[in-house]
């Protein structure tokens, strides 16, 4: 345990350059491991590890009370963030390969989002490391570059790309949404008094109507909370239910390595 | 061909063209004005930050990027003013690498109109990769260990606001802003099990299915999408103060409306065409 607190404690400098390149180091020589392992005992090893894995929190949290692996909690937390963080560049190591095989087969109508990707990875890179590391003035330029390719690009297209739902849902609802049952009907009006509950100008609509006594149960804001706390409330609840019943059976599944599919059963 | 039919075939151009107008406007003029109506949920946030005993920290949990900042940026913006005007401390911690100086910049520019300091009133741990759960685990028996350092890689001992927190004992309340089903993470691993009230800012599409946990009392309370943000600014007393909540709320409202008139004008269209393509046959 000392060994290891001590190697998850943050490190700066020199240090923390050793620790980067021993991490990868260590992390490429099991991955290389891994997968120069015949495939039957590779899937061996994942099936171990997903059990032990999955059995720490189920014991600690069947035990009652606090217990012996309550307090190796926060290094099963380092070991994640460690994970995840390999994860990542996983990620990174996977769009270069895609986005290099178009670019340098120069494929019709690919290479250019190829060349996007390394031209925008490089140099929010770049930027963003030597802001940081860069004093003085050249060090406020850098600053500036990452801000310009950071908010104006990559929050701005981030953003846009999100907002264009909005354009789509205004399309379908006038053009597709139509009434053609009693059920679809019932939506619709539920649907109206929700949208207008939610926001400032529903409340206006019905303003004129006491705010206490019974006629108030008419206001808008009223009958939308009404649908939101009791008939979706409910079914919400009976899908929740649902939902966890069918969660724990994959969760099972998944632990247990009992599930079949592409992964499970070719890439191991 | 009849005015109705016409209507049934209108090019969507016009319609991205005009819901472009209508939503942009409201955002242009940047009204000050807030709703007049603060729902039971938003009350109830706000009454859980200003009971966080003295003494104890409050974890503010971004999980959003710049996808959802229209939603979760005001949302974040209210609830770190209240703090900071409460002078009760606060971690930030982002779980999504464009978040995380998001969320750093907003709560940055709040502190500045509070006056209040980095490191004496808050900090931000910087981007932290998920699984939320295992994190929010090891923090309620370990917070220095699990959490470290700050984004300027200063450890968090060595900061005044957080130098006292040794594990959840010192959490006085747990903040999510999320357009994910996150939640629950904190819910299973943290706030239930050490009996830490959760307030919940999910974006408006995602609030629906909060309703049963906040029934059960799971959640402490709500700010449903920007329209609880807009809710929880007026609880603050800024009514009358042009914020993001405000303009994007009445923006909101405005959409709310178009969509409505627009699914009534449709259905308007097909069920006449519908009487007269009847009325023809027989």
């Amino acid at each position: 345990m000392g060994f290891l607190s001590r190697l998850f404690e943050p490190k700066h400098g020199l240090a923390l350059l050793w620790m980067i390149l021993a991490a990868l180091v260590v992390g490429g020589i099991v991955i290389a491991a891994l997968c120069a392992l015949p495939s039957r005992y590779r899937k061996w090893v994942v099936v171990g590890v997903t059990f032990v894995a999955g059995l720490f929190y189920s014991i600690e949290f069947l035990i009652p009370r606090e217990n012996y692996l309550t307090a190796r909690k926060p290094l099963v937390a380092d070991l994640s963030i460690v994970i995840g963080s390999f994860a990542v560049l996983i990620g990174i190591t996977n769009l270069f390969q895609i986005h290099w095989k178009s670019l340098s087969r120069m494929k019709q109508g690919m290479w250019y989002n190829g060349l996007a990707f390394f031209v925008s990875f490089f140099a929010i890179l770049t930027t963003g490391f030597l802001k940081d590391s860069v004093s003085g003035s050249n060090g406020e330029v850098f600053a500036g570059a990452f801000d310009i390719l950071f908010t104006g690009f990559l929050t701005s297209l981030n953003a846009a790309t999100f907002s264009l739902v909005a354009f789509y849902i205004v399309s379908a609802a006038y053009r597709s949404f139509r009434i053609r049952s009693a059920e679809s009907a019932l939506l619709m009006i539920a649907a109206a008094i929700v949208m207008l509950a939610l926001v400032p100008v529903g409340a206006l609509l019905t303003d004129w109507l006491p705010k206490t006594g019974f006629f108030s149960i008419f206001r808008i804001e009223r009958m939308g909370y009404w649908i939101l706390t009791s008939p979706n409330m409910a079914a919400q609840r009976a899908m929740a239910l649902g939902i966890a019943v069918g969660s724990l059976a994959m969760g099972l599944r998944i632990w247990l390595s009992l599930e079949k599919g592409s992964f499970f059963d070719r890439q191991l | 061909m009849s005015f109705w039919t016409q209507l049934q075939r209108i090019d969507r151009r016009y319609l991205y063209v005009a819901v472009a107008i209508v939503v942009l406007a409201p955002l242009v003029a940047r009204s000050g004005r807030h709703p007049t109506v603060v729902f039971d949920e938003v009350e109830r946030a706000f009454a859980t930050i200003e009971s966080v005993p003295p003494g104890k920290i409050v974890i503010v949990s971004t999980v959003w990027g710049p996808g959802t900042i229209a939603e979760n940026g005001p949302q974040t913006e209210a609830i770190v003013r209240h703090l900071f005007r409460n002078r009760i401390p606060f971690l930030m911690i982002s779980w999504d690498q464009e978040g995380a100086i998001w969320t750093y910049k907003i709560a940055e520019r709040v502190q500045k109109e509070c006056g209040r300091e980095y490191g004496v009133d808050w900090a931000h741990s910087g981007y932290r990769p998920p699984p939320i759960f295992v994190v929010a685990s090891g923090m309620a028996e370990d917070f220095q260990k699990v959490v470290g350092h700050d984004r300027f890689g200063k450890k968090l001992s060595e900061l005044p606001s957080m130098r006292n927190v040794r594990n959840h004992k010192q959490v006085g309340a747990v903040v999510e802003i999320t357009p994910s089903a996150t939640v629950t993470s904190w819910m299973a691993y943290f706030t239930m099990p050490k009996r830490i009230p959760l307030v919940y800012c999910p974006t408006a599409v995602m609030a629906t299915e909060a309703y049963p946990f906040l029934d059960s009392g799971q959640l402490a309370g709500m700010l449903n999408g920007v329209i609880g943000a807009a809710q929880y600014e007026k609880l603050l007393g800024m009514d009358d103060v042009r914020t993001d909540a405000a303009a994007t709320s009445l923006a909101l409202s405005y959409a709310h409306v178009f969509i409505i008139l627009l699914i009534v004008l449709g259905n308007a269209g097909y069920l006449i065409n519908r009487r007269r393509q009847t009325n023809g046959r027989s």
